[in-house]
């Protein structure tokens, strides 16, 4: 239950922003953080691991890719690694909150969630059944760039699953009463996100990091939008959106790649649809749409504020991900940062605070998040903006990018531990252009960053420009302790509903 | 705690999967530290547990949460790695580390890179020999306990209806306080508190030490012996005693807070984890809870449309535990019609047990998950540690998919009908208070 550290606010943030919404389970989230025994620990696995490695050096490898394209045009790629007999699938497409249509916000969002609540061969019922009986999992949503359907099974399952994959992703029917049922849940999703001060006050800050640009709107849809949600909607966005020439299916556990493959032919025969070409948004960096202002987001019934600053970042891929990397990871990615270390260890400011860059396919943020007591809100927001502007003025100096290097790539094959990473890894390689070298080179990328490259980085994305300021508090005695900060916008927390 | 029930062994065989992936090398120090190391060549990597037999159970009133704000001391500097070298060592070696407490045991542990296992050893060894508290830490650490309180607890509504549970099931009991203590406790905790808590509970006859990866057990424990080995052994904690008198009536409460939606938290007295019956409410759980197609979700959620979720919380405990349940609502609904629905169903399975295809699904997915709780080195450390400190052996853990395959259709029935009477709830329900949204329109308008 109560553990030293949160896992890492970054995380929690991401989670409440892009991860997939299931519906089941955001109560059990909340109590298990408040009542269990195991935390982070068991939730925010990023490993799995390459096969063949050679323990002498410490190389990192994934296991061998196996490619394959099935007769409809869907790329495969198989990946075997044991020794469990377990298989991790996913399934990956451009058709994620950016393509939802105006005025739909989540619509991709709600469309994946919907995806196994009926099949021309199977009802709702059914696929829960045939999923869950063998002890397989599978759940589908989306981020801003991509809609992913995750599917884990044991392996002796691997066909029949795939069979079920097939079929939701092919042929789903979105039964009408399915369709008003979820949207039913959705309202009432919303309206209780509004009891969770963490939940809001991502929102609110997506929106005034973004504003009009496709990622400033709300992945999972807000009140206003989902309310107008129709099966036509729906429909329409699975035939137009989704669709096997934009879609990539990585494989990765105990089995053969020519299973793989075989299977994969047999379980998407004839699916069409979707794009032929995968949609792309310009990749651009913007400043933040409310740069050097303030938003408050009025709570009254809170003792403690919910902070969020943030500025211009950059894409995945981007050439400044190295040393911005570094440059973070000293700043507020460990536990021996200088955000955590004047903030938490030197004032006992708070439990959590983490700086971040949210990189996407398009665009990205450099951010914060934390939160803190009311009375020390606006003591929480100079202390952090001060140690930000110490990095942007004067860089790392050597020894602490060394530590950073040495913590980051030592703790990197933990992301290639289990099946499901790898596969994560695989699609986030080939879908954002990484390179397959990606992770075979990158500590020694890493490593080679040096601290003027750093200062550099620290120069463009340590808030040069002023940032946008998200406070999520009680307003009556919050806002007079934030004056000077920049023009101060109040508004209620029920905008965010 | 080792203290079994009745068992036989015919159901408790050792998976055979399970025992290949087990290949542990076992050792206990002169000073009592046991140790346990399992190798994994995989990558490059270790993870290190350490298991102190110390949680909230092993507390008393006025130092509530003291268990967890010490966890939080342990990362402040001893004798030869000082004020913040802890984490500075560790992770400028590639590593990282973190803990948790609860009610039955605090846990600390660190993923690291394979070549700075020595120092890794170094650093722990260094903080279980010779802890040094400080007022200036403590003061501060206080500050961010309270700060994870705030954030836990008491803005967040599943967090203050929890509290409020846990003092309606018990009365006597330890449990009855959460693991993060009461405000004023973690206010007033002194720096000899801790100080007594230390030489009290992190002896190394306390605690068992996990090593699991990319290392060479042999080489390990030569290691393990060198720093761990000169640390003097303690005294043995006194026993908890569970004075839990027997409930009998239903007990409810209700907490008034702003919220859109009411909610309701439940909870039903278990057994202790080394109880069989623990296991067989493993089954039960996921037959009601796991899944889309689970009993409780397909229809609380799905066929009557009366709850937003519904979620299920069986953790093990040292002492008899709490089934916990908690459903979240629409707005406007009727709670207690819910809560009906909810009795109805448990009714349901006390009276008629579980259909054969039920019963399978959930040994199925116990199977499979507990498969990938096992696929890091930090799932097999933390599974050893879990199962060593609550079933009194690692070894047990190794049986487990074995034991669940042999449940009966009869035995979840009658678990059902034995833990889900009626006198054995407690029942917490969330009454919304206008408030947030008024307020804010106002400050809005401003």
């Amino acid at each position: 239950m109560a553990s030293r550290k949160i896992a890492s606010v970054k995380n929690t943030v991401r989670k409440a922003a892009k991860a997939v919404r299931k519906q089941a389970t955001s109560a059990r989230k909340k109590v298990a953080q408040a009542k269990k025994a195991v935390p982070a620990r068991a939730k925010k696995l990023l490993k799995a691991v390459p096969a063949p490695k050679s323990a002498a050096t410490g190389e990192l490898k994934l296991p061998a890719l196996h490619e394959s394209t099935t007769s409809t045009g869907l790329k495969v790629i198989a990946a075997e690694r044991g020794p469990l007999p377990l298989v991790s699938v996913r399934l990956v497409m451009r058709a994620g909150g950016v393509w939802d249509p105006p005025g739909k916000d989540g619509l991709a969002d709600f469309t994946a969630r919907l995806l196994r609540r009926g099949t021309k061969r199977m009802d709702a019922d059914g696929i829960s059944e045939a999923i869950e009986f063998v002890g397989a999992s599978l759940y589908a949503g989306v981020n801003e760039d991509v809609l992913s359907v995750y599917l884990t099974t044991p392996a002796e399952h691997f066909s029949a699953m795939l069979d079920v994959l097939g079929q939701v992703v092919r042929e789903p029917t979105f039964p009408e009463q399915e369709v008003v049922d979820a949207r039913e849940r959705a309202l009432a999703q919303f309206a209780n996100d509004l009891d969770d001060p963490s939940s809001i006050a991502d929102r609110a800050f997506t929106r005034a990091v973004w504003g009009d640009h496709p990622y400033g709107r709300d992945l999972g849809g807000n009140k206003r939008t989902v309310s107008t949600f129709t099966r036509d909607d729906v429909v329409r966005f699975h035939a137009e959106c989704m669709g096997p020439r934009i879609s990539l299916l990585t494989v990765v556990g105990a089995l053969a790649p020519e299973t793989v493959a075989a299977e994969a032919e047999r379980a998407f025969a004839g699916w069409t649809g979707g794009p032929a070409v995968e949609p792309m948004l310009p990749r651009k960096q913007e400043r933040p749409a409310k740069a050097g202002t303030v938003l408050l987001v009025d709570k009254p019934d809170q003792t403690q504020s919910q902070v969020r600053l943030g500025g211009p970042g950059f894409w995945l891929g981007h050439e400044d991900y190295f040393p911005a990397t570094a440059m973070n990871i000293a700043l507020g990615g460990g536990f021996t940062s200088r955000l955590m270390n004047e903030i938490r260890v030197n004032r006992g400011l708070t439990y959590g605070v983490s700086s971040y860059f949210d990189t996407m396919s398009a665009g990205g943020i450099f951010a914060l998040s934390t939160f803190t007591k009311t009375a020390s809100t606006r003591e929480i927001i100079d202390v952090a903006l001060k140690e930000i502007h110490g990095v942007r003025d004067a860089g790392l100096k050597p020894r602490e990018l060394k530590d950073a290097q040495s913590y980051l790539a030592g703790l990197y094959p933990l992301r290639t531990e289990t099946n499901e990473s790898v596969a994560s890894v695989i699609a986030d390689m080939r879908i954002h252009g990484l390179g397959d070298d990606w992770v075979e080179k990158f500590r020694d990328r890493l490593r080679a960053v040096t601290p003027r490259d750093v200062a550099a980085a620290a120069k463009k994305y340590a808030f040069a420009d002023r940032p946008v300021i998200v406070v999520l508090g009680k307003a009556s005695e919050v806002k007079p302790l934030l004056e000077g900060l920049g023009p101060i916008t109040v508004v209620p927390a029920s905008d965010y509903e | 705690m080792s203290k079994a029930s009745p068992r036989s062994t015919a159901v408790r065989a050792v998976d055979p999967t399970l025992a290949a992936l087990f290949d542990v090398h076992e050792a206990t120090l002169p000073n009592g530290l046991k140790v346990r190391l399992l190798a994994n060549h995989q990558a490059p990597v270790v993870s290190l547990y350490t298991f102190f037999q110390v949680g909230s159970r092993n507390e008393r009133p006025g130092i509530t949460g003291i268990s967890h704000l010490f966890e939080h001391m342990m990362f402040n500097g001893a004798k030869k790695y000082g004020p913040k070298m802890f984490d500075k060592t560790l992770e400028s070696n590639g590593g990282r580390s973190n803990a948790y407490t609860s009610n039955d045991m605090t846990v600390y542990y660190d993923d690291f890179s394979a070549d700075a296992l020595e120092t890794v050893l170094d650093l722990e060894s260094d903080r279980m020999r010779s802890l040094r508290i400080s007022q200036e830490t403590l003061t501060s650490e206080r500050q961010v306990v309270m700060e994870e309180r705030r954030v836990r607890v008491d803005n967040e509504i599943p967090g203050m209806m929890d509290e409020e549970l846990g003092t309606l099931v018990y009365k006597a009991h330890a449990y009855r306080w959460p693991v993060i203590g009461w405000m004023a406790d973690i206010e007033n905790i002194t720096r000899e508190d801790c100080q007594e808590y230390f030489r009290t509970y992190y002896a190394p006859n306390n605690a068992v030490l996990y090593i699991v990866g990319d290392i060479d057990p042999k080489k390990t424990l030569a290691l393990v012996r060198k720093y761990y080995g000169n640390i003097p052994r303690g005294p043995t904690p006194a026993p908890v005693l569970n004075a839990e008198p027997e409930q009998k009536g239903e007990r409810r409460a209700v907490v008034r807070h702003p919220a859109q939606s009411p909610s309701v938290m439940i909870g039903f007295r278990g057994p202790a984890a080394s109880d069989e019956d623990t296991l067989v409410l493993d089954v039960v759980q996921y037959v009601l809870t796991k899944g889309e197609g689970s009993r409780l979700v397909k229809s609380l959620v799905y066929d009557q449309k009366a709850a937003v979720s519904v979620m299920l919380d069986w953790s093990w405990r040292i002492d008899p535990g709490t089934i916990l349940f908690y459903l979240e609502l629409k707005p406007d609904s009727d709670a207690a019609k819910v809560e009906g629905l909810l009795y109805a169903e448990l009714e349901r399975l006390a009276r008629d047990g579980v259909t054969d295809k039920e019963l399978q699904k959930a040994k199925n997915n116990l199977r499979a998950d507990h498969l990938r709780e096992l696929s890091t080195n930090s799932g097999r450390g933390h599974a050893l540690g879990h199962y060593e400190a609550l079933l009194g052996d690692w070894r047990e853990g190794l049986s487990l998919p074995t034991f669940y395959a042999n449940v009966t259709a009869d035995q979840v029935k009658a678990v059902a009908a034995k833990y889900f009477a009626p006198e054995r709830r407690s029942v917490v329900t969330l009454h919304p208070e206008a408030g947030a949204n008024e307020a804010g329109d106002e400050a809005a308008e401003a």
